[in-house]
């Protein structure tokens, strides 16, 4: 048998490079999840929910994640990447619903519920800072039903953080960590002290109960 | 001669605590609602620019202890609060981008990227005007914008600081005339 030409054997090689040479490239720039570089992501203690005149109980139905983020656990690229434990549709369902619980405004399930909320998360995570520090963001909005009437209103949220930036990787995954945290706990806050939803309850909840209570008084005839 | 160094120090330390007494005086506001900054019509900066600002200027809030809390944008205040709460809102009225080239060649601030700002702070129970603060920042036009948005915020609250003092010390006299 013949040897190969060089022609064939430098193609050959060609081939071969391309294949080996863009996965080898691709490995090294892609972070991959591992224990030491995933955060987990906690409220602390529940956020205080603002005082209504009729409370209602509310349900969260559904979480929608609407950040168009095609990996929404890679909260930071460089330095090996940070991660988060769990999607941020969930962390933020279950520091709402830790919230609602505390003031004793959680139903125990859809059915008994006077509003129910469905959650859109737009933003969660670092956003573009001014490179000296990390500027942590949650953005979401719910649309507030009430099941009865069908009638919905939407209330929005936002939470921001600015937190030191940081040259160790440690220390980069403790701020960015905190500015998160802090970040979350700013937009839930917003949520559920926030004017958009006290209007919101009064109107879906409120126009709800007096209905209830007036209608034998409107109808004496 | 003994007895002038004993009352000069008096007066020194006299002095020293009038001028430290500000520093540790507690917080007169109990809350303040710091809301997205609007654009002027031509201002052409970011999206980002103004949740950025919105965060820095809160950061900022909160680092000069001028009020005990600093809530988020639409947070509801207890109606026994409000006179003690005040509203930040304002104005972003000219952006200009700079110039690279002439920052270089010129030099001395020439071709610097330049923001001006207004903002108005509010009393939440009455909506009384407590000041009109007016911010310009230059910096260097290779600089990020969030750069330019960190010293405003630092300027604003330093303004507001100053002006909010100023506007308490005027206020005292005539606080304590009796009607």
């Amino acid at each position: 048998m013949a040897p190969p030409s060089l022609l064939n054997r430098s193609l050959r090689f060609a081939a071969a490079a391309s294949l080996i040479f863009p996965l080898s490239s691709t490995a090294t720039d892609e972070p991959k999840p591992k224990p030491e570089n995933t955060i987990t992501l906690e409220l602390g203690e529940p956020v205080p929910v603002q005082k209504f005149e009729h409370p209602p109980k509310f349900w969260i139905s559904d979480v929608t994640d609407r950040s168009g983020n095609p990996q929404p656990l890679l909260v930071l690229k460089e330095r090996g990447g940070i991660f988060l434990d769990r999607q941020p549709a969930a962390i933020v369902k279950d520091s709402l619903e830790s919230s609602l619980k505390a003031a004793n405004l959680l139903a125990p399930d859809l059915a008994s519920a006077d509003l129910v909320i469905r959650l859109y998360v737009f933003h969660f995570g670092l956003a573009s800072g001014s490179a000296l520090d990390f500027f942590g963001k949650v953005e979401f909005s719910g649309m507030v039903k009430n099941p009865k009437t069908g009638e919905s209103l939407e209330v929005k949220a936002i939470g921001t953080s600015i937190a030191n930036g940081a040259v160790r990787k440690k220390n980069i995954q403790k701020n960015v960590q905190e500015n998160i945290e802090a970040a979350l706990r700013d937009a839930t806050r917003n949520f559920v002290r926030g004017t958009q939803l006290k209007d919101a309850v009064a109107q879906l909840h409120g126009a709800d109960l007096p209905a209830t209570t007036a209608a034998p008084a409107a109808a004496p005839n | 001669m003994r007895r002038l160094m004993m009352v000069l120090a008096l007066a020194g330390l006299c002095a020293a605590a009038a001028s430290a007494r500000p520093k540790d005086q507690a917080t007169v506001y109990k809350s303040a609602e710091a809301k997205h900054f609007s654009t002027a019509e031509g201002v052409e900066l970011s999206p980002a620019f103004a949740d950025y600002f919105y965060a820095e200027l809160r950061n900022e809030l909160t680092k000069s202890k001028l009020v005990s809390e600093v809530i988020g944008e639409g947070e509801a205040v207890d109606d026994s609060d409000a006179a003690k709460s005040l509203v930040i809102s304002g104005t972003i009225t000219e952006y200009k981008k700079g110039s690279v080239v002439k920052s270089a060649l010129i030099g001395f601030g020439a071709g610097f990227k330049s923001l001006k700002m207004d903002a108005d702070v509010i009393r939440r129970s009455d909506k009384q005007n407590l000041c009109t603060i007016q911010v310009h920042v230059k910096v260097d036009p290779r600089w990020n914008e969030k750069v330019m948005a960190k010293g405003a915020a630092h300027e604003m609250v330093k303004e507001m600081k100053k002006a909010l003092s100023e506007g308490e010390k005027s206020a005292a006299p005539t606080a304590a005339k009796p009607s």
